[in-house]
């Protein structure tokens, strides 16, 4: 019977169409429209107080828009929001357990509420919390209760798992543990909805994104995709070992910029700078010495983004 | 990872429903192994009336007082360690223990799961209201045995009149959860509401004592209004209609005001 209705449904788990919620005089989300795949993890990316966490609030029905029309797993976000409980598991942030209830107690309460839920033994192991079974909630270290609040949103063997400033207050080796497990998470083919506003987290663990920026969606690609659409993508910098006319490499194809610091010649461009370029100096017998090759990342992407919208 | 997610087979979803306990009988038994964990609100709410009780039974003349209605002290105090307990329970442990909860997201986080908020909001007045009861119980028994006071003869005045009155308290200490901004505020506003209610339920001076001006206002607070009905049951009468009326009106603007106002965000 489940498996008829998760045919209907194959290709897109979230919709979102023209998301609107206003605080008071404040627009927090403009116009937001989103589809969401299953078993992808797709992350939602931006600055501070770009509507990131009440779009995600909305998808998990906690929060009633002004506009738009959500369906999640073919579900109405506001009219089903009984079935959606039972199915989306949702990781919030900042939100905290009573402090003497115990790690192990807390999952067995949570295991209880859903009709057919993960094993809380399993899911400690998982986590890493299988030590901490008995220890109460104020005791538990950052990343411990980070750690917790996912096995929380996973107990209840959810669809759609909705994470929101997943790996914040984590140190470095705890985040890329956290990261290994989001990825097996989707692998087992939960859809993960991850919200961030860490580059290398979106880069590393999301399929797609939506960069988010004032309410509103800026573009929505691959990590690989929103990188490669920032302009002069590429930068070649070396210390040619022979006199070399900068200004002559402008006419390669795909060259946009030659600056010289000193020795070292930087040449900005698009396209297959780098071949073409190393080309070019073996023509002219010269060798490219310490060099330096970037290419542009979410950061730049990220960055060219809200540089773009402050120039509005 | 397949068990987090790859489907049960339904002899497995099966075996799994009978072993699971339900949610509501799992959060009560973890709400109340969370307020057995707060010592301060046991040693106030139960074991604190007790010794109270005791002490005062024992340091008070056993002779009926003529300004008491020639009643024994104790006689005439028992009601007061009862709604002494049940006071301390609705306004000191309630607020902050609800206000903690919201401050902490813990009631944002119950409205992500099938349970929901409202379930957890209805078990900590369940069991505050229990503890009330065990602890009124606890007291009846004690004062009968320890200083031969009467039992309430009048056995369903005294469980309606303790009923209306607990309804209206817990009703007032989920008021102020809802308006205080913090745990610690709760905490603060429960106390200083604590000691004027008491003032006229006769902790300080025995409503039988009081002039008839103060008595007049006492008989329309819910502790005065609890304790004149509790004290008619133990002679064997039906409560004063008048008394039951101010009580059930004060249950009823409490519990209204209470689900109106509450908040599950702060």
């Amino acid at each position: 019977m489940t498996e008829t209705i998760e045919q209907r449904t194959v290709d897109t788990v979230v919709s979102v169409q023209d998301l609107r919620v206003r605080y008071g005089a404040t627009v927090a989300v403009d116009g937001i429209s989103l589809s969401i795949r299953r078993g992808e993890i797709f992350g939602i990316l931006g600055p501070n107080g770009a509507g990131k966490t009440t779009t995600v609030e909305c998808i998990g029905g906690l929060r009633t828009p002004d506009e738009g029309t959500i369906s999640v797993l073919g579900l109405d976000a506001r009219r089903d929001r009984d079935e959606l409980r039972e199915r989306v598991g949702i990781q919030l942030q900042s939100s905290e357990l009573p402090d003497k209830l115990g790690v192990g107690e807390a999952l067995e309460l949570f295991a209880a509420f859903y009709d057919d839920p993960a094993d809380p033994d399993e899911l400690m192991r998982l986590l890493g919390l299988t030590e901490k079974r008995e220890t109460r909630f104020a005791k538990l270290s950052g990343g411990q209760k980070q750690r917790l609040s996912i096995a929380l949103a996973l107990i209840g063997r959810p669809q759609v798992a909705i994470l929101d400033e997943l790996t914040t207050g984590l140190d470095p080796q705890a985040r890329r543990e956290t990261w290994k497990l989001i990825e097996s998470v989707r692998d087992s083919g939960v859809t993960v909805l991850l919200v961030t506003h860490f580059m290398e987290e979106a880069e590393r663990l999301c399929d797609r994104i939506a960069l988010l920026h004032h309410g509103r969606i800026h573009a929505i690609d691959t990590p690989a995709g929103l990188a490669s659409g920032v302009q002069a993508s590429q930068q070649v910098s070396f210390v040619p070992s022979a006199p070399l006319d900068g200004e002559s490499l402008r006419s390669l194809h795909g060259v946009g910029d030659v600056s010289h610091q000193g020795e070292r010649v930087t040449v900005t461009g698009t396209g297959d700078l780098v071949g073409i370029l190393m080309t070019e100096l073996a023509r002219r017998h010269v060798v490219p010495m310490q060099t330096r090759v970037h290419q542009s990342s979410l950061d730049d992407a990220f960055v060219a983004m809200t540089n773009d919208e402050e120039q509005r | 990872m397949t068990t987090l997610t790859a489907p049960a087979a339904p002899s497995d979803r099966a075996r799994r429903a009978v072993r699971r306990r339900p949610a509501f009988a799992q959060l009560l038994r973890t709400e109340l192994r969370l307020f057995i964990r707060e010592p301060v609100a046991l040693f106030w709410g139960v074991a604190f009336p007790v010794v109270l009780l005791v002490v005062l039974g024992i340091a008070t003349s056993s002779k009926p007082q003529h300004s008491l209605g020639n009643v024994k002290f104790i006689v005439a105090y028992t009601p007061v360690v009862m709604v002494f307990s049940l006071t301390i329970l609705a306004l000191n442990a309630l607020p902050p223990a609800l206000a903690a909860h919201r401050e902490k997201g813990y009631l944002r986080r119950l409205s992500t799961t099938p349970v929901g908020a409202w379930r957890l909001l209805t078990v900590e007045v369940a069991i505050n209201f229990a503890a009330s009861v065990v602890v009124v119980v606890l007291i009846a028994a004690i004062a009968r045995i320890a200083f031969s006071v009467p039992l309430p003869s009048e056995l369903g005045g005294f469980v309606l009149a303790i009923v209306l009155g607990a309804a209206a308290m817990l009703g007032l200490g989920t008021l102020v959860s809802a308006l205080a901004p913090s745990a610690r505020i709760a905490g603060i506003v429960g106390s200083l509401l604590f000691f004027p209610m008491m003032f006229f339920a006769g902790l300080w001076v025995p409503r039988a004592e009081m002039g008839s001006a103060l008595r007049g206002i006492s008989d329309y607070t819910p502790l005065g209004a609890l304790v004149a009905a509790v004290q008619r049951t133990t002679g064997g009468n039906w409560p004063g209609t008048m008394h039951l009326a101010v009580l059930a009106a004060w249950a009823v603007i409490m519990c209204v005001a209470a689900g109106r106002l509450f908040r599950w965000e702060s």
